[in-house]
């Protein structure tokens, strides 16, 4: 695999200078013959990151917001359920395009591998398994109550199309587009990929508002970042996340 | 102009940063020091690096006082949690009032422990767990917002200004190799 024409002209340790073009050795952080710092962080870029920031928490606000709203009993009910999801949505789609140049790259899906699809899905299923018996258990020996996911939809003409379209569709597409595309594109900006998946994980996982959920919220979302960021998609993310809530769904329709 | 030698092995290092050098280098390859610029030039490079040293320690110190401020949220919690457990302990809910409160402060607890490793992540994160708090709060009961306005104030200034520092530090770290 060698070339080696190119290796009698550039040795492979050593790597021009960004200032001066003189061959240094790689991994050296400042140039022997003219002293360049070999990494520049350009002044304005504090300026740009805090910007990027401001952004991002805009972004989170909104989302925060309409999450809260959840809670004040004008807004219960279907069509404020619709109008929030549409909110969130419109929301992911909007900040995700701003920067539609770079972000689209998450949208193309380079290496699909339908063994590693199927081997998602399946994860997905038997995670949500795991998590559905102990929410429950949970829910009834802190909380004494019996939550259901189709009682709220029960009452309307299809409401298991409802169910499937409200939990598993819309929240598997544009939170991810939101969250896993806008959110850590925009982080990944800010700071090193590693720490951009922990903190949209983590700023995922609360907007939940459950403290309770968080033992399996942040794992789930630390899962969906670093597939994000290994598979350089997020379709993956898209089909886990759908598997994963429809599991929940279905566990009360069948 | 005197070179910083090695005690050891008589290798040249450099002055500033004592790495060892290659004499016929005109920079130093690990910090940059003109080895064989002016005594000028060669000043220069040195309060420039005391200045940097010094911005350094002063974001480390934000980022320590950051720190504290989430292990200090993790003591409030505790003692809400605690607080509760006794007024409610016969109650047959008093776990669904009690356990949110320690739930918050392990992860107070541990979003603080980790901001030495990963500073930008817990402090965020700690930053936008706090502000959800107080928002969810102020829904179930508007007064509790002005209650201790003056700790949160301080509390969220704390958080704030080690989340700047933490850019900052990530910056001047990877441009000057310093440590």
């Amino acid at each position: 695999m060698h070339n080696l024409i190119t290796e009698l002209n550039e040795p492979s340790d050593k790597t021009p200078c960004i200032q001066c073009g003189d061959l240094i050795t790689i991994n050296n952080r400042f140039c022997n013959y003219c002293g360049a710092a070999q990494y520049i962080a350009p002044r304005e870029a504090f300026s740009y990151k805090l910007m990027l920031m401001k952004q991002a928490g805009f972004y989170y606000a909104i989302d925060l917001l309409v999450c809260i709203l959840a809670f004040f009993d004008t807004f219960h009910g279907l069509s404020w359920l619709i109008c929030a999801d549409a909110i969130m949505a419109f929301t992911a789609v909007a900040f995700f395009a701003y920067d539609w140049q770079r972000n689209k790259e998450i949208l193309k899906w380079k290496s699909f591998s339908f063994i590693k699809l199927l081997g998602f899905c399946t994860i997905a299923v038997t995670a949500q398994v795991l998590v559905h018996y102990s929410v429950n258990w949970l829910n009834l020996t802190v909380y004494s109550k019996d939550v259901s996911y189709y009682s709220f939809y029960a009452s309307y003409g299809y409401g298991k199309i409802l169910l499937i379209m409200f939990t598993a569709v819309f929240p598997a597409l544009f939170e991810e587009l939101g969250y896993r595309g806008y959110l850590l594109q925009t982080l990944s900006k800010i700071t090193d990929d590693q720490q951009a998946v922990y903190i949209s994980a983590f700023l995922f996982a609360i907007i939940h508002l459950s403290l309770l959920s968080l033992f399996w919220l942040i794992p789930f979302a630390l899962f969906l970042g670093f597939i994000r960021v290994r598979e350089k998609t997020i379709w993956y993310g898209v089909f886990f996340h759908f598997c994963f809530n429809l599991t929940a769904c279905l566990f009360e329709l069948l | 102009m005197d070179i910083t030698t090695n005690p050891a092995d008589g290798t040249a290092l450099c002055n500033s940063c004592f790495t060892k050098i290659d004499l016929n280098d005109q920079f130093c390859n690990n910090c940059g020091y003109p080895l064989k610029g002016t005594e000028e030039e060669q000043r220069i490079f040195q309060s420039t690096r005391v200045v940097n040293e010094i911005d350094m320690a002063d974001y480390k110190k934000k980022l320590t006082n950051a720190a504290n401020t989430l292990y200090y949220l993790c003591g409030i919690f505790v003692v809400y949690g605690l607080i509760t457990f006794f007024l409610k302990k016969d109650d047959d809910d008093v776990l669904a009032y009690v356990l949110p409160n320690f739930i918050l402060a392990i992860v107070f607890l541990a979003l603080g422990g980790y901001t030495k490793k990963k500073p930008l992540a817990c402090l965020i994160s700690g930053f936008s767990l706090y502000i959800i708090v107080l928002v969810l709060n102020a829904v179930s009961s508007p007064a509790t917002l002005i209650q201790g306005i003056f700790v949160k104030v301080i509390i969220i200034g704390f958080l704030v200004r080690g989340i700047k520092s933490a850019i900052e530090v990530d910056r001047i770290k990877k441009e000057n190799n310093l440590a």
